[in-house]
């Protein structure tokens, strides 16, 4: 992994609070995980609302590293924690071509899966849209963006 | 970071077997789960009990492996069950609908009583 850069300002973009990368190598999503969660420690995000973010994001960097990235240890998941306005943003960044992956695919069906008419799999989009208030995927002709948001609570607020 | 891989010991309890999972439920634990629930069912028990006390993390690939234990259990006519999950995942078990199809409960006594 490379080192988390130092914290700085951009007047546009709000304040990064992490900006690193990880090899693309199983098991990796939890060093993404556990470094985006001690960056945002500066922030009121804690107890079930933190683990919600950090499954998130590793479910989300799991996914870079293995359908954008396929597993290549040399190709990096590029991971950006910003703050914009009330809202925490992370990016997960792979270097994926071709189309990204849908946002709206269907819930997975448990029932189907337990009846074997689905794969056991295919619950990663699904648990990243539940975890946090909005999931937004870009891409260009070399990558794949996914962003998660987690709206902040006012200061002072509950 | 180090994976911490799975270890899965197996005892028996009222007629219950019990799978003690220890570690992390992801892609590296298929091999231990699945030889495991293996050894649970030699025995024939009418119900297998995944107590999740030791496990810090379970990733969606884990979160199918749990669904495969469960289409298993569910062809040979056993209940499995759940115990001593986390807040966090015990709502993941929620919103995958896991809790719909497998009971679960908040500490291994209570898991044991409810079925006995």
């Amino acid at each position: 992994m490379t080192d988390p850069k130092p914290a700085r300002t951009d007047a546009d973009l709000g304040r990064t609070l992490a900006d690193f990368s990880v090899a693309s190598e199983p098991g990796n999503e939890r060093l993404a995980m556990e470094t985006v969660a001690e960056a945002v420690r500066v922030l009121d995000v804690s107890g079930e609302n933190l683990e919600r973010l950090k499954t998130a994001v590793a479910e989300a960097t799991m996914n870079a590293m293995e359908h954008g990235n396929h597993y290549r240890a040399e190709l990096p998941v590029e991971v950006q924690v910003l703050v914009i306005g009330r809202d925490l943003a992370v990016r997960i960044t792979d270097q994926g071509s071709g189309p990204p992956p849908k946002e709206d695919g269907d819930a997975p069906d448990l029932a189907a899966k337990l009846e074997g008419m689905q794969t056991p799999r295919g619950w990663g989009l699904f648990l990243i849209k539940s975890m946090v208030d909005e999931m937004n995927i870009t891409g260009d002709e070399g990558h794949h963006t996914v962003e998660l948001v987690v709206h902040l609570e006012p200061e002072g607020g509950k | 970071m180090a994976v911490r891989h799975l270890n899965v010991e197996v005892r028996r309890e009222d007629g219950i077997a019990v799978l003690d999972l220890e570690g992390e439920i992801n892609g590296f634990a298929e091999e231990a789960l699945s030889a495991a629930y293996a050894e649970a069912e030699k025995q024939d028990p009418k119900t297998i009990l995944l107590n999740f006390e030791g496990v810090d993390y379970i990733n969606s690939t884990g979160i199918a492996l749990i669904v495969g234990l469960l289409a298993r259990a569910r062809a040979s006519h056993r209940s499995l069950l759940a115990c001593n999950l986390s807040e966090h995942y015990v709502e993941i078990f929620n919103i995958t609908r896991l809790s719909d199809f497998m009971n679960v409960f908040p500490d291994e006594e209570s898991a044991l009583s409810g079925e006995v």
